[in-house]
């Protein structure tokens, strides 16, 4: 499994990152905005999101129709994704619809917003809003991180709420695409079969027109404060928690050790939280994971139990937490190595996983690392790394929110 | 089977079956045991399920932790499910991770020790994943439409009953292994970096003595088609509709996969167009082929707000019937293109391969080669495709409908 390395930045400031694996069967194309939820005030929460729909709804050329029917003529995987920091558009193909692929996500970016399809997909994302509210899970999310961040930006909704989709108006969505959807906030990942000097014309071609973009990112300390919040919700049958303190950022050498160390207490199978809680059935999910955001970063637990359960699991999963500061050894940080490592290896065979992979990487840092650099950093990681991570994010101050039936039930 | 592909069926009924995927690093296990809800004792629906977390709680001459240590040190990315006829385990890692892994398999499925205090840790993570249905409506559709479209016992859930995991003891569960973990039925598959000389002996070595009759499968009724709705306060509607179709071995397999990829393969699809892009009703929709042993069926799913669910399900129905008048050229060659595509990328990753290969075995007593494949789907023509849905109109249909109010049916 050979994979090269290329990059062009195009004269317009297109970044163009690309991981060529000739072994692969096809070729995914992926174009990345460093732009999502928390780049939004008040008045258009959830337009990135919002404009990621939109963005299948045509441009000058093309109608929404032309827009479906051209992906699936070249057979092609595809889809957006929108995130708090960042948003993504792509396709994975046969290596023969390539330029057909990269032409039509490049109109894809290039929306033309007409009002009509405007006013038909905020129905749909008032649909999608409302099939989010019959999943605990996600309510619980949106609760968290609305609490946790207060007033920082990253507490925005990804999907806004039925209030703010209602009142958004087309220009105020033309306008956020103006500012900040071009090259210089921008990249374009590709993995896979290709001919790298192929691929920088065809971006010339299609992309090279398009004005640079300059749209910092404001970039606030978030303050945190221990808090508890409790939703209840007669309906349910089970109780959901989750608890989030301050991390690294993706920006952060510790990362790799924070992934490390989710791992070791947190993953679904063989952690400690996993013989703490699951094993014995006190919860029937105990996770605790790593959210890396731009510029700060968060740990996260996540139970799910019963609800007359929930204290109790709560309290053996914060003495795990603070347990796992002093005691972590080496047989535990190897296996949970061994386990990313393989994770690694898969994702390198598969393009599509890659490409988001390497995109979502320069997104973040402008960096490009390979399967190699990430082995070797994370065969790096010790016990004395995990140590000197928790002396340096304590666990606290904790944001707990935890959604259930209430006292009634229990 | 040239040298791509192998195929060995054990004395003893156990059937080896190998993909080599030329580039790729890692391998992948799929290992299918004849124990699925079908054939879960009558008064022990969820025994399977039960079964598939006890075998993991310690195995051979390890403990739980042990066996778990063991696995996550080689690295191996696991997994396990219940589905209608096998329970399924899974393995991927770099390939000589996952062949040393065999071994320990051989240990989980054939020495377990199906411990005591395991046992009711398991049967109580049963329960509470089973009170969990009711908080996600979506998940709570899929499984009432199952059990209300397919006749018993192939609509049973694998989740089980309160009443039968209430009753549920260790002594059941002990003799439910004994006589349903056994070799004839088993498929196990291994796809990627592998030799086809090493995968025989290895398997011979780890389950050639093993033994014992696959239980006896039933035959597959015709589904009546029937209607249901469950009473519950959530925000969406969500609507489930099934219909009979053919088996995955009859001439007409491909005439339909085609018909359903019409209906909605991509975002061209007719559902896709008609009840979400013209109308805005709904986030998601969507309809799938689906097979069994002997039988097919097409499901579909759609959800919508409470007030605009009788529109989705009248436009989804409208939708099915105009099925009747054909798929032009376009339509089927975007089918045909998808439908390729999607298997020539699956070529990429070995988990998949791992599982299509069992899948195949299992449906149709061999592997195709993908190149067999991709003719089938180019063999189809126009024609073909229209004197079916001509000839075979869908239906009858289950509906079930889960929210607050009860639609009108078609």
């Amino acid at each position: 499994m050979p994979l090269t390395f290329h990059y062009k930045q195009l004269p317009n400031g297109l970044d163009i990152v690309a991981e060529q694996n000739p072994d692969a069967h096809s070729i995914a194309l992926g174009l990345f905005v460093k732009t999502g939820s928390r780049d939004e005030d008040q008045s258009v929460n959830g337009v990135s999101h919002f404009l990621e729909h939109m963005m299948f709804k045509g441009s000058s050329r093309y109608t929404w129709q032309d827009v479906n029917r051209i992906f699936d003529e070249i057979g092609a995987k595809y889809n957006a994704f929108t995130s708090q920091e960042m948003t993504g558009y792509y396709a994975n193909v046969l290596p023969e619809f390539t330029e057909r692929a990269l032409e039509h996500l490049s109109h894809l970016l290039r929306p033309a917003i007409r009002d009509e399809d405007f006013n038909t997909e905020k129905k749909v994302i008032l649909e999608e809003i409302a099939m989010y509210l019959d999943d605990p899970g996600h309510r619980l999310y949106e609760k968290l991180m609305a609490a946790h961040f207060g007033s920082h930006p990253l507490s925005m909704s990804i999907l806004g709420s039925p209030q703010s989709i209602q009142k958004l108006q087309r220009d105020q969505m033309a306008r956020y695409f103006q500012q900040r959807y071009g090259p210089g906030n921008m990249v374009l990942s590709v993995t896979g079969q290709f001919d790298f000097d192929q691929i920088v014309k065809l971006a010339e071609k299609y992309c090279g027109s398009w004005p640079h973009v300059d749209a910092p990112r404001q970039q606030p300390m978030p303050t945190h404060k221990t808090q508890r919040i409790d939703m209840t919700d007669e309906k349910l049958n089970r109780q959901y928690t989750m608890a989030m303190m301050p991390g690294p950022s993706a920006q952060d050498d510790r990362r790799f050790a924070a992934h490390v160390l989710a791992d070791v207490v947190g993953d679904s199978d063989g952690s400690r939280l996993y013989w703490a809680l699951v094993d014995n059935a006190i919860a029937e999910e105990a996770d605790f994971g790593f959210y890396p955001h731009d510029g700060c970063g968060s740990f996260y637990l996540a139970l799910t139990t019963d609800p007359a359960r929930t204290e109790q699991a709560m309290k053996i999963a914060l003495a795990e937490l603070e347990k796992a500061k002093n005691d972590i050894t080496d047989d535990e940080v190897e296996r949970a190595r061994n386990k990313i490592a393989s994770g690694l290896v898969l994702q390198g065979e598969i393009p599509l996983g890659r490409m988001r992979s390497i995109g979502g990487q320069w997104i973040y840092n402008r960096e490009y690392r390979s399967l190699e650099q990430d082995m070797a950093t994370l065969n790096a990681v010790t016990p004395q790394s995990l140590k000197q991570l928790m002396r340096d994010f304590t666990f606290d101050p904790m944001t707990i929110v935890s959604l259930g039936p209430g006292e009634k039930s229990r | 089977m040239g040298d791509r592909y192998f195929q060995h069926t054990l004395r003893n009924g156990l059937t080896l079956l190998g993909e080599r995927m030329p580039g790729m690093v890692s391998a992948a296990m799929t290992l299918l045991v004849p124990a699925g809800s079908t054939t879960d004792p009558l008064n022990a629906s969820g025994s399977a399920t039960v079964l598939s977390d006890l075998v993991l709680r310690g195995a051979g001459s390890r403990d739980s932790r042990a066996l778990t240590d063991h696995l996550d040190s080689m690295g191996l990315r696991r997994s396990s499910s219940v589905g209608v006829q096998h329970t399924r385990f899974g393995s991927a890692a770099v390939a000589q991770r996952v062949l040393d892994g065999l071994e320990v398999y051989g240990d989980i499925i054939r020495r377990p020790l199906l411990p005591e205090s395991g046992f009711d840790a398991a049967r109580d993570l049963a329960m509470q994943a089973l009170a969990g249905i009711d908080d996600d409506p979506r998940q709570k559709l899929m499984v009432k439409l199952r059990e209300w479209h397919f006749p018993f016992p192939y609509g049973r859930n694998s989740m089980g009953t309160v009443e039968d995991l209430e009753h549920m003891t260790l002594k059941d569960v002990r003799a439910d292994h004994a006589s349903r973990y056994h070799a004839q039925g088993a498929i196990l598959s291994l796809a990627g970096n592998i030799d086809f000389n090493q995968i025989r002996e290895l398997a011979e070595r780890t389950f050639g003595d093993w033994d014992g009759k696959a239980p006896a499968s039933f035959a597959t009724k015709p589904p009546p088609g029937r209607v249901l709705h469950e009473n519950q306060k959530s925000e969406q509607t969500h609507i489930g509709i099934a219909w009979p179709s053919v088996p995955e071995t009859d001439p007409d397999y491909y005439t339909v996969r085609m018909a359903v990829e019409v209906l909605s393969g991509g975002m061209s699809g007719r559902l896709f167009t008609e009840v979400r892009e013209k109308r805005g009703l709904c986030y998601s929709v969507w309809a799938g082929y689906s097979s069994l042993k002997g039988s097919g069926s097409v499901m579909g799913y759609a959800g919508s707000s409470n007030d605009r669910a009788q529109a989705t399900l009248d436009c989804f129905i409208a939708e099915l019937h105009r099925m009747r008048e054909g798929v032009t050229a376009e339509e089927l060659e975007r089918a045909k293109i998808g439908l390729k595509a999607s298997t020539i990328m699956q070529g990429e990753s070995t988990s998949a391969r791992a599982g299509a290969i069992a899948h195949d075995f299992f449906m149709r007593g061999r592997i195709r080669p993908l190149d067999e494949i991709k003719d089938a789907i180019d063999s189809v023509s126009v024609d073909q495709v229209n004197a079916y849905l001509k000839a075979h109109e869908a239906g009858p249909f289950t509906i079930v409908t889960v929210g607050p109010k009860a639609l009108n049916m078609p």
